[in-house]
């Protein structure tokens, strides 16, 4: 199964790099108005999707016979809050999560930063979840804010 | 526009999603998974952080397929450059190049702010670009799209901010 998610992982990595969402200036043209790429990269991603979904959650189990065991995510402030947080992170760095290791993966010296600062950023957050859990109305910990 | 890679021709957008969807549902239908990302950067701290929330059992449960998921799309990353005109390290950035013109020591401050931005907004919002707008609103589920409209929403203000006003 191991190799399994290393080929997925590698698959999605390819197509984040060959398709302009792990480019910085695809993902600025996509915040100006200026190129339609990434809207229709996400909007073809959605549409094909969510069929293709709900034909398994019908189906109701997996390829070898498992039930389809998913954890839909919890609503909570930090959906907003931590949203544009992120929105002004993608922007800045012209990568999210993805296409961070993507970027690194192609060579570009200066994702590793971007790498550093999330890893910094994911510790000071789970640091300060029991302080931060209350005032934002989050899970409890044991919980999270939601995987993915 | 070409990409900053190789100066490559992306492939059509209708491919790149359907890539993404092909394997959106594969991870489904196979290992049983919701698709994400931004909660490999905490099995990545949890291999050297002690706090309780880095030692959950729900987070600790999935490392195992996600760190093998992410060190995949390092790879993908450099069999695309390898495939497509050759792999070398640089620290070429695009319109940021034209526009704002800063060295290597200016690119690493900017892109360690942004990650940090990255790291907390995403674990906040509880997901990012894949497992809320992907797989969140593929499943229809309401707390992806209020995360995915709220990023967007910061990304075409600060960019337009950026690029619009400020330049």
């Amino acid at each position: 199964m191991l190799l399994l998610y290393l080929v997925l992982g590698t698959i999605f990595g390819f197509v984040l790099s060959r398709s302009g969402a792990a480019d910085y200036d695809y993902i600025q043209g996509m915040f100006l108005f200026e190129q339609f790429q990434l809207y229709g990269i996400i909007g073809t991603a959605v549409v094909i999707g969510a069929p293709g979904l709900w034909l398994i959650k019908r189906y109701g189990r997996t390829a070898t016979g498992q039930p389809i065991e998913i954890e839909a995510k919890p609503r909570h402030r930090g959906n907003i809050y931590g949203g544009m947080l992120f929105g002004v992170g993608w922007s800045i760095t012209g990568m999210c999560p993805g296409p961070i290791l993507v970027n690194i993966g192609e060579g570009k010296l200066y994702a590793l930063a971007a790498l550093a600062g999330a890893l910094v950023g994911a510790g000071v957050f789970g640091a300060a979840y029991p302080r931060l859990a209350r005032p934002l109305g989050l899970p409890p910990l044991q919980r999270g804010t939601g995987d993915g | 526009m070409p990409l900053i890679m190789n100066g490559l021709t992306p492939i059509h957008w209708a491919v790149g999603g359907a890539g993404i969807a092909a394997v959106t549902l594969t991870l489904l239908f196979v290992g049983n998974r919701r698709l994400g990302v931004s909660t490999g950067f905490e099995d990545l701290c949890a291999l050297v952080l002690d706090q309780p929330y880095f030692r959950r059992p729900s987070l600790r449960a999935g490392s195992g397929w996600r760190l093998p998921l992410l060190a995949g799309m390092v790879l993908g990353g450099v069999l695309s450059a390898v495939l497509g005109g050759g792999w070398e390290p640089t620290w070429a950035l695009g319109t940021f190049d034209t526009m704002i013109g800063w060295g290597p020591a200016g690119k690493v401050a900017w892109m360690f702010v942004g990650g940090l931005l990255i790291g907390f907004g995403t674990r906040l919002a509880g997901g990012c670009t894949s497992g809320h707008g992907i797989f969140g609103l593929s499943n229809l589920e309401l707390p992806s799209l209020i995360a995915t409209v709220s990023f967007m929403a910061a990304g075409v203000v600060f960019t337009n901010l950026l690029y619009r006003v400020i330049l």
